[in-house]
């Protein structure tokens, strides 16, 4: 046993023992029940502690792509052949009227086709955009959703309301209720892990915060450059040696003081700070990709070169093999414990260029998400993970004609029907649900708003979303804040 | 076919008869309708509720209409809500809602007969009742005067809390505890109330300081300290959501918003009142001849967050800021939940919805203005130069420091936003407070006169009018919550029937009279109640209390508190001897880890380190970038600055002890403190001696007490464990001392010696005020 671990194990038996004598059994069997202690495995007061649902769950552990800033639906997964025919007609006014835009100037604005084509793919038939070949082989593992709707129209309100359930500031993220509701089954990192490939998300750490709940709960961003973790590193000069004797001689007079002062807090602190040292071992070993074979490296395209056409917006140097590591990533976590792992990647926001900028956009996402998808089923991990990709809205049929512009190549924000998908963790698979009208202007079969998707989530999760609360100012706050039905037909 | 097409079949089928047969029978008001009314609509639309502002009991207030409109539009029974939403016609709006017993088929004909005859009401004929919610919630009822009760052991009482306290202590049988010592009384006091540890030199003073008086003196002495301003202004900023930066996607800098921190920082050094302290905050510019100053003031209102982002529609933005004002006044002087009664009635606290807009209005036709404010000693700033033609409508740029304030604008008219969107404008409402407080206030509903428009300095002065029950109370419990961890009112944001009972409502009582009585001074409040011997308790856990009390609700004993993370920061940077000691000023950039900034909206928010002294400046003067908050602070559950904060968590966390441990900040304290070790406790021939030396003061200067000899033995065999390892790696060991060796000790010893530092700016005590 490391000598960290059984002065731990050795103070929590005194502890327990000299409480026990101190204050009775039914004393203790309290102090154990308001500290979470007979819930843990570790045996630690420890808020990650794992915690069963109240139902069987189908989920246990989430992928969240977050692609932020809108990928064009109508470009990659919902086709509209019709809107390709009426290329180049206005809308009737009476559609128009009553919709605010960001930047379409509604008196010259015409309908703009996809210059893409669409084929169909697996056993469900789904039609693809051929900028997706890679994740086309996996159609019939995904659960398609083409009647997304939301409130919101600009970028960071719609982010918070697709990651915490409403528009406004401080709310938890979906990561967040996650652990909060069960935990984390990794001892050695964290719970909720963040990743992020190119240019930071517009919402800053805003969409992965813990809001109200204790920041135990919070996303831990896993940086690109540097430690992984921040501060995991030690001092320059410091080494492993002296880190450990560190930690022990801590251990020893925190738990001298805990004798005199007996502050169940001070119990807690040794735990953390031994939780931190067995990090600062496990996480450099998470990104060492050196265990990882040729084959497995070369299916998520980890080292590629970015394409010589770079896209002016979602690039970065080198982002296309930091997105590929990202995903590979993604999948160690959840293998090491990790409950939820949120990818970031900015921007998707295409008012312009939008063709090329998608291409560019495609094919860096395109093949390390569909060799995620795979990797998963064939170590048997697809079953209980989640594997999400979404965005805060759509972009518009119409093309973009800002300032009144006659060089219309992007698309503007469209809050009224977009395109997000769900595969593993329960999802039923091979389904397309939601149909959108005949240019993808409206939901007209199945509407699936933000809240009704968070319940589904948390339904997989094995949780009633009404029934995940946190009490706050007086209130019992959920992530579906004042709506939510979890969609009976996405469930296996 | 659904219901109500069907509904609507006989309702045409009934009007057509009655246009088509003989003159139709005129409706009688008091006979049919009326007791229809009260039967089936007044339960929800009545003197006691009013949904959707909606009241049906009453002639003028039935015509007036709810929050969308009128609902009667006399011989128009087609084209009046009222039909429409009994008939089923709309929707979105059926009445009785559904569960209700629903109008059958003649009574829904007899009301739009009833409409469509002219809708008669008789006047006169409904007394017309003040609509005032009737409340017996305890924070709306007036303050008391309970007199401090008397206690069994008189021996333990120094002020009136502790009567207060003691006294229900011995009800439950409990025995306070013992004073703490001195050494963690002046520890105690320092981080309290300036937020910073007490030198070895004042520890030792205080401790054989033999008066009798010898602790009030020392409350003095911190009160009168210039650092005071900073802990409890920083305390006030979470409230306030002070940040260097607009929010949203764009996150741009507020290069002036430090002027309002400095305003918030002198004021409490020099214990403005607590109601002139708001009054100004709140329309410090519409004081008569309102001086500079006081127009900083009113920057507390320009801490709301600016969306920036391309394509939003402005009026959006600028009613989130307005509601944003709204509930954060509500939650910082009222302690309620006003923000629930944004879209709907509150569901717990009798505020309506109309409520919500009538405190709305106060602040809805503000505009933002930036003004020259110089500090002090610095030159006023010349006129702006006239625009000439040419750059006619060019407005010339402010020089030298500014403030951003509040000033009046243009008028607006201010309506009901239907379910709080802001693109469904209803009723339209005047200034005036929640109706609740309307007994309360001096001319009725409306803080001033019929005719004039109340302003914003009318919502101020009722914010601090002694008759308001709230505001003393909620300000003695927040201040009593940064004392104890833990309010009198332990949900110190919400007061309102879902918030917790006080857990000793005779004293918040006391203390919010006795607040208002003197002065509103907010050092006096501090002075009663850090001299009480609640305060002076040792903060030692009780096995005796773990079961009865282990929340420390009675105060058996004081708590111990996590630091905040400023507080962190500032005693590492203290016991170091890094900090720089000045007040006030801009915001500056201590040095942060690499690919932070870069998280802002395309990396915009460049973080140019500061030099110098600013480097190591207190923690409330790091610049707060709220899309890219400095990681230090969020760790250790600083507010993220978007929304009022009057509570923070306390969490203990692995990221904590990873920053503690290994952020270059702190590892630059831990150098500077093991230097501080060598150099100030000089090697003498027995070197056994020096070692513990060593750790004694550095344990005064970082804890403030002596070590113990199991203490001081522990950390001297980790000096000699760390020393070992740094001589078997003298390269190592360099990098790790960092910069040039001290006198009195080679390269590895004092490497040792920052890393027994280090160990000692991670000790449990350190991070806590006990």
């Amino acid at each position: 046993m490391h000598p960290v671990l059984e002065s731990s194990s050795r103070s929590r038996r005194d502890f327990l023992t000299s409480a026990a004598s101190g204050a009775g059994l039914l004393a203790l069997a309290s102090l154990l029940r308001d500290d979470g202690l007979l819930a843990a495995e570790t045996g630690e007061r420890n808020p990650l502690a794992p915690k069963a649902p109240p139902f069987a769950p189908k989920a246990k552990a989430c992928i969240c792509f977050y692609l932020e800033g809108a990928p064009s639906q109508v470009d990659l997964w919902d086709p509209k052949p019709k809107l390709n025919e009426l290329h180049g007609q206005k809308l009737p006014e009476s559609m128009t009227k009553s919709v605010r835009f960001a930047f379409i100037q509604k008196e010259t604005a015409r309908l703009m086709g996809s210059p893409r084509t669409f084929k169909k793919h697996g056993q469900c038939g789904v039609e693809l955009s051929d900028f997706l070949p890679h994740l086309a082989t996996c159609a019939d593992d995904i659960a398609w959703v083409r009647s997304m709707h939301t409130e919101a129209f600009n970028h960071h309100p719609g982010q918070l309301l697709m990651t915490t359930g409403v528009s406004q500031f401080g709310r938890p993220s979906m990561g967040s209720w996650l652990t909060y509701g069960l935990g984390s089954a990794s001892r050695n990192l964290p719970g909720y892990v963040v990743l992020t490939a190119g240019r930071g998300p517009s919402g800053g750490t805003t969409t992965w915060h813990n809001g109200f709940l204790p920041s135990t709960y919070a996303g831990v961003l896993f940086r690109s450059h540097g430690d992984a973790v921040l501060h995991l590193g030690n001092p320059p000069g410091l080494g492993d040696d002296m880190q450990r004797k560190t930690v022990e001689a801590l251990g020893d007079l925190n738990r001298r003081r805990h004798d005199d002062i007996r502050d169940p807090e001070i119990e807690s602190r040794i735990a953390a700070y031994e939780l931190a040292f067995r990090m600062q071992s496990a996480a450099p070993e998470l990104i060492d990709l050196s265990g990882e074979t040729k084959q497995t490296l070369e299916m998520y395209g980890v080292g590629r070169d970015d394409p010589k056409d770079k896209g002016g917006r979602g690039g970065g140097k080198g982002v296309y093999n930091q997105f590929a590591t990202n995903c590979l990533l993604a999948r160690r976590l959840v293998e090491r414990g990790t409950r939820f792992v949120n990818l970031y990647h900015a921007s998707w926001d295409h008012h312009s260029d939008l063709d090329r900028e998608l291409a560019f956009n495609c094919g860096m996402a395109d093949r390390p998400v569909a060799a995620l998808l795979k990797d998963l089923k064939q170590r048997g991990l697809l079953d209980s993970t989640l594997v999400l990709w979404m965005s805060e809205f759509g972009r518009t049929p119409l093309g973009e004609n800002r300032g009144g512009s006659t060089n219309v190549t992007g698309r503007d924000h469209h809050p009224f029907a977009f395109t997000l998908w769900m595969a593993g963790g329960g999802v039923r698979a091979g389904t397309v649900l939601g149909k959108t009208d005949e240019i993808g202007w409206g939901v007209v079969e199945d509407p699936v708003h933000v809240n009704d998707l968070h319940a589904t989530i948390l339904r997989l999760f094995g949780f009633d979303h009404l029934k995940l609360t946190y009490r706050f100012q007086g209130l019992n706050y959920r992530l579906t804040n004042l709506g939510g039905k979890a969609v009976d037909k996405l469930l296996a | 076919m659904n219901r109500s097409v069907l509904l609507l079949g006989t309702l045409l089928t009934l009007a057509g008869r009655a246009r088509a047969g003989e003159s139709p029978r005129p409706v009688d008001f008091e006979r049919e309708v009326r007791p229809l009314l009260v039967r089936s609509c007044v339960p929800c639309h009545g003197a006691a509720k009013q949904k959707g502002g909606l009241r049906l009991d009453d002639r003028a207030e039935a015509f007036k209409g709810g929050n969308a409109g009128a609902v009667l539009k006399p011989g128009d029974a087609a084209h009046s809500r009222l039909f429409r939403a009994v008939a089923g016609l709309n929707a979105e709006m059926k009445m009785p809602p559904e569960g209700r017993t629903p109008l059958t088929a003649a009574e829904v004909a007899l009301l739009r007969a009833w409409i469509d005859q002219g809708a008669k009401w008789p006047k006169g004929s409904a007394a017309a009742v003040a609509r005032t919610p009737a409340t017996t919630h305890w924070a709306f009822l007036p303050v008391r005067r309970p007199p401090p009760p008397a206690v069994a052991d008189a021996r333990r009482v120094i002020n009136e809390i502790d009567r207060f306290i003691l006294r229900r202590l011995e009800a439950e049988g409990i025995a306070p505890s013992p004073e703490a010592d001195r050494a963690t009384l002046i520890r105690r006091l320092s981080l309290d109330l300036l937020g910073l540890p007490p030198s070895p030199a004042e520890v030792t003073e205080f401790v054989e300081d033999r008066r009798p008086d010898a602790y009030e003196h020392l409350v003095e002495r911190l009160l009168a300290s210039p650092h005071y301003g900073e802990r409890w202004g920083r305390h006030w900023l979470d409230a306030a959501r002070y940040a260097d930066s607009d929010g949203y996607e764009k996150d741009s800098g507020r290069p002036h918003a430090w002027r309002y921190r400095h305003w918030v920082i002198d004021a409490l050094n020099r214990d403005l009142p607590f109601d002139r302290f708001a009054v100004e905050q709140l329309a410090g510019d519409l004081l008569p001849g309102a001086t500079t100053e006081q127009k900083v003031a009113t920057g507390f209102h320009r801490n709301t967050l600016t969306n920036r982002e391309g394509g939003v529609d402005q009026e959006q933005f600028r009613v989130e800021q307005v509601i944003d004002r709204t509930n954060t006044t509500a939650r910082v002087f009222f302690g309620v939940t006003l923000g629930c009664a944004q879209c709907h009635d509150h569901k717990y606290d009798p505020f309506s919805q109309r409520d919500y807009y009538a405190m709305f209005a106060f602040f809805d036709g503000d505009k933002e203005i930036d003004i020259p404010a110089p500090l002090p000693g610095e030159p006023t700033p010349p006129p702006p130069p006239v625009a000439d033609a040419k750059d006619k409508g060019k407005k010339p740029a402010p020089q030298g420091t500014l403030a951003q304030t509040l000033a009046q604008g243009p008028g607006r008219k201010t309506r009901v936003l239907i379910r709080g969107d802001f693109l469904r404008p209803g009723a339209e409402v005047r200034p005036a407070l929640p109706a609740v407080f309307s007994p309360l206030s001096p001319s009725g509903r409306e803080v001033v006169g019929e005719g004039t428009k109340p302003t914003r300095l009318d919502l101020a002065n009722w914010v601090v009018d002694p008759k308001n029950p709230l505001t003393a109370r909620v300000t003695v419990n927040w201040v009593w919550q940064k004392f104890f961890g833990r309010g009198l009112v332990a949900t110190p944001e919400d007061f309102g029937a879902q918030g917790e009972a006080p857990s000793h409502p005779e004293l918040l009582d006391w203390l919010a009279g006795e607040f208002v009585r003197q002065g509103w001074s907010l050092k006096g409040l501090h002075r009663r109640i850090v001299t009480s011997a609640t305060y002076r308790q040792s903060s030692k856990v009780r096995a005796d209390l773990a079961a009865r009390d282990a929340l420390n609700v009675l105060l058996a004993r004081q708590s111990r508190l996590r630091l905040e993370a400023e507080v962190l920061r500032d005693e590492a940077l203290a016991a170091s001897g890094l900090l720089s000691h000045k007040v006030g000023g801009p915001s500056v950039r201590p040095p942060q880890p690499a690919g932070i900034s870069e998280l802002t909206y395309a990396g915009s928010a460049k973080w140019v380190e500061s030099k110098g002294p600013d480097r190591t400046r207190r923690g409330l003067y790091t610049w707060f970038q709220r899309t890219s908050p400095y990681p230090m602070l969020l760790t250790f559950d600083a507010p993220d600055s978007n929304v009022c904060q009057v509570r923070r968590e306390r969490s203990n966390t692995p990221l904590q002890a990873l920053t503690l441990l290994n952020d270059p900040v702190f590892v630059e304290c831990a150098q500077s403190l093991g230097r501080r070790l060598v150099a100030e406790v000089p090697a003498r021939s027995a070197s056994e001696g020096v070692s513990h030396e060593r750790i004694r003061h550095g344990f005064r200067l970082c804890v403030g007490r002596e070590p113990i000899a199991e203490e001081s033995d522990r950390l001297a065999r980790l000096f000699e464990d760390l020393h070992a390892l740094c001589k078997a790696k003298p390269e190592a060991a360099a990098k790790l001392l960092g910069g040039s060796k001290p006198a009195g000790a080679d390269v590895p010893e004092a490497a040792a010696w920052v890393a027994v530092a280090r160990a000692l700016l991670n000790l449990d005590e350190f991070v806590t005020r006990e």
